[in-house]
């Protein structure tokens, strides 16, 4: 039985041994947890509940609102990220396409230039 | 009745019913936070949700279909290009209603009924 | 590859991107009407372009068919066409007043228009997907265009959460068509028999969801009421006629070359849903006050209208539906003309907003009332003749019952859209004689409506100068 279990190609497909490994590695954090969760001495005093800043008292509200000009930075970074998800399919193949693809990759990252030369025009671009 | 040996077997093999199941569960997750949640961002992030279980779904078939075509993969390059500009315009939209309403609870935009 | 198959998409483009080139070397503060003239022309040359593209023999093709110019695709295209540049005629002034992003209004309007060309010619759900989100995620923006109103921006949080929803149900639907029948393209997808297995049927019913999500179909219209209210007028305008145009031609191609073996499962579903549409969208209607908010109702049960003639899911049907989509265009452009102008020089589209209209501005209270009529299918406007082509070709398939419910709904809808007509031609209290004070009415609307007006009647009197077009459209259709 031991044997038929282990032996790979009848259980352990690709993610057969995956799966044990994984399940090795969660073991070896929780043995170190448990021991010292139930060996630990409680005492809670106030002093230690507050929350951990360096070792110095927390100053403010822990809660801030950030500058809008993040979040602007951040929008127009997802959306050119994300275009580059075009650009890899045709840079693996891209001996085989030759020149037309070359040309039509200009196109869409021409039309793509000007959506960046919008977002500049508008002043997205500058930190104000 | 399938025996012990053959529900190891189904449980440790991955094949196309697992990766069906996970996507079929990560839209349903989707599909009830869509409906419970009330802040817009976390709205949005069930619909990415949603649109990633579908890009699980086209590549899994895609992988698993005896023809060589690529049309599956290709979707979800689309379908990942959409997702992004969608919560592009989704999170700029939270902004302004923010702005506008003083609130990113979608329950609360009431105003507009008849 | 055959270049001059998608010349009309490439125009459309490259048009897009010289307005918002021209929009970013204009300075700020002068007037962008001549953006908005600048896409107006050349919608027009565009517009000339593709009747030179109809044809008798084999439809032109790109990427190896997965991009189909027919006849039919054609068709939808200029109606797209006529919509924009006739709503962009008309809304200049309003833009020009009411919006902060003048140039991106355009820009985004030629996005949509490009979105719904792309669709009407699909033949592949990548494609349809594809111009589906290029539609509607430049409408997410539309809608919130009116940066000054808090109706426009929920409108636009409540058309992006249902609209990606809907999405997002459609691509699973999608997903699940792909791995049942193996292929994404229409052609291969209708004759793969492995759509019967359980996958493949709720996947088609996943996709037909979604599609009645995005042509607001009862029980799925919820969203509509409010997005039409809210948004800019000229946007809830293309809303009405170019998006559910655009809906209906690619649900209509998806329905009869990719599901057509499945046609005794979703035939009796139209019909049951057609039926509830025209029942629930025109008795809904009845007791709004809004303007916007009753034509969305109204458009609701137009898109029933048109349903009924899919179902009937002949050459007849089709042609019905073809001849129904074009002269709600021209129904649309009259009444939402009538409305963006009192949306500028009022403040609101509400029935109080256009007590009077009669006295202040005649000849918008005269095409308003017969666009509204040419909706509820009064002789002689065209809407009379584009019922009767739908009603006829669907008894002769044996919905007779489906017909009828149609016919009595006309007849319901009559009423609320004769109230609109009874406050602009009712006399007015002492009190509301500030309404008769004269409305300032831009040259450019009345052009507008006056073509709108000609084309409602006009079709209405002799209709066979459009039924031979939609006749050659669907010509190439079956093929």
């Amino acid at each position: 039985m031991q044997v038929i279990i282990f032996r790979k190609g009848i259980f352990m497909g690709d993610f057969g041994g995956l799966g044990i490994f994984f399940a090795i590695a969660l073991i070896f954090p929780v043995m170190a947890l448990i021991p010292a969760f139930l060996l630990q001495p409680r005492q809670p005093t106030k002093e230690k509940g507050i929350p951990y800043e360096c070792g110095v008292d927390t100053v403010g509200k822990t809660y801030v609102q950030y500058r809008i000009g993040y979040f602007l930075y951040a929008l127009i970074f997802v959306v050119f990220d994300i275009e580059t998800v075009f650009l890899y399919p045709w840079a693996v193949r891209f001996g085989q396409l030759g020149l037309f693809a070359l040309l039509e990759m200009f196109v869409f990252v021409g039309i793509l230039a000007m959506g960046l030369w919008y977002a500049w025009k508008k002043g997205a671009l500058s930190w104000k | 009745m399938i025996s012990f040996v053959e529900m190891m077997h189904l449980a440790l093999h991955v094949g196309l019913p697992h990766f069906l199941l996970l996507s079929a569960v990560l839209f349903a997750i989707g599909l009830f936070g869509l409906f419970t949640k009330k802040g817009i961002i976390a709205v949005l992030m069930c619909i990415e949700l949603m649109l990633n279980a579908v890009n699980i779904n086209f590549i899994a078939f895609n992988h698993y279909m005896p023809a060589t075509d690529l049309s599956g993969q290709l979707m979800a390059l689309f379908s990942i290009a959409v997702a992004a500009a969608e919560v592009a315009i989704g999170l700029a939209l939270a902004f302004r209603i923010y702005h506008d309403h003083h609130t990113v609870n979608v329950d609360d935009l009431n105003h507009l009924k008849g | 590859m055959n270049f001059l198959a998608i010349g009309t998409e490439i125009a459309i483009a490259l048009l897009m991107l010289i307005v918002l080139a021209a929009d970013l070397l204009l300075p700020k503060d002068v007037s962008h009407r001549r953006i908005g003239v600048i896409s107006m022309v050349g919608l027009a040359v565009i517009l000339v372009y593709t009747f030179g593209q109809y044809h008798i023999g084999a439809s032109p093709t790109f990427f190896g068919g997965l991009f189909f110019v027919d006849n039919y695709a054609l068709f939808f295209k200029q109606l797209f066409i006529i919509g924009m540049l006739f709503t962009i005629l008309f809304s200049l002034e309003y833009t020009e007043k009411l919006l902060r992003y003048r140039g991106e209004f355009y820009v985004l309007l030629l996005s949509a228009l490009l979105g719904m060309c792309v669709m009407a010619s699909a033949n592949d759900f990548i494609t349809t997907f594809v111009g589906l989100e290029l539609m509607t995620v430049s409408f997410y923006i539309l809608v919130g265009a009116r940066m000054t109103s808090e109706d426009s921006s929920e409108a636009a949080v409540k058309y992006l959460i249902v609209g990606a929803a809907s999405t997002a149900v459609m691509l699973y639907g999608m997903s699940l068509v792909y791995g049942a029948a193996g292929s994404l393209v229409f052609s291969e997808v209708c004759r793969n028999i492995h759509l019967f297995y359980a996958a493949g049927l709720a996947g088609v019913i996943m996709v037909i969801i979604g599609f009645f999500f995005k042509l607001s179909v009862i029980p799925f219209h919820m969203w509509a009421p409010d997005v039409y209210q809210g948004a800019p007028t000229p946007v809830t305008a293309l809303l009405a006629m170019g998006s559910k145009a655009a809906g209906i031609a690619v649900f209509m191609r998806i329905l009869y070359t990719a599901f057509p073996i499945l046609g005794n499962f979703w035939l009796p579903l139209l019909a049951g849903f057609a039926a509830l549409c025209m029942i629930g969208g025109n008795i809904m209607a009845i007791r709004q006050t809004d303007i916007k908010r009753m034509l969305a109702y109204s458009s609701i049960a137009q898109a029933g209208y048109m349903m009924v003639g899919m179902a009937a899911a002949d050459l007849a049907g089709m042609k019905a539906v073809l001849f129904y989509a074009m002269l709600y265009v021209f129904a649309n452009l009259g009444a939402f003309a009538v409305l963006t102008v009192i949306d500028t020089e009022r403040g609101g589209t509400s029935r109080r907003d256009i007590t009077g209209l009669a006295q202040a501005a005649p000849l918008l209270a005269a095409v308003m009332t017969i666009s509204l009529l040419s909706m509820a299918g009064i002789p002689p406007t065209a809407g009379f003749a584009g019922k009767l082509y739908l009603f006829t070709a669907v008894v002769e398939r044996g919905y007779l019952w489906l017909a009828f419910v149609g016919f009595v709904m006309s007849m319901i809808s009559v009423y609320y859209y004769l109230m609109v007509a009874k406050a602009m031609y009712r006399d007015l209290t002492p009190e509301e004689a500030e309404y008769a004070a004269p409305v300032y009415v831009p040259l450019t609307v009345r052009a507008a409506v006056l073509v709108s007006v000609f084309a409602t009647l006009g079709l209405g009197i002799c209709p066979e100068w459009l039924a031979s077009l939609t006749n050659a459209a669907v010509q190439t259709f079956m093929r």
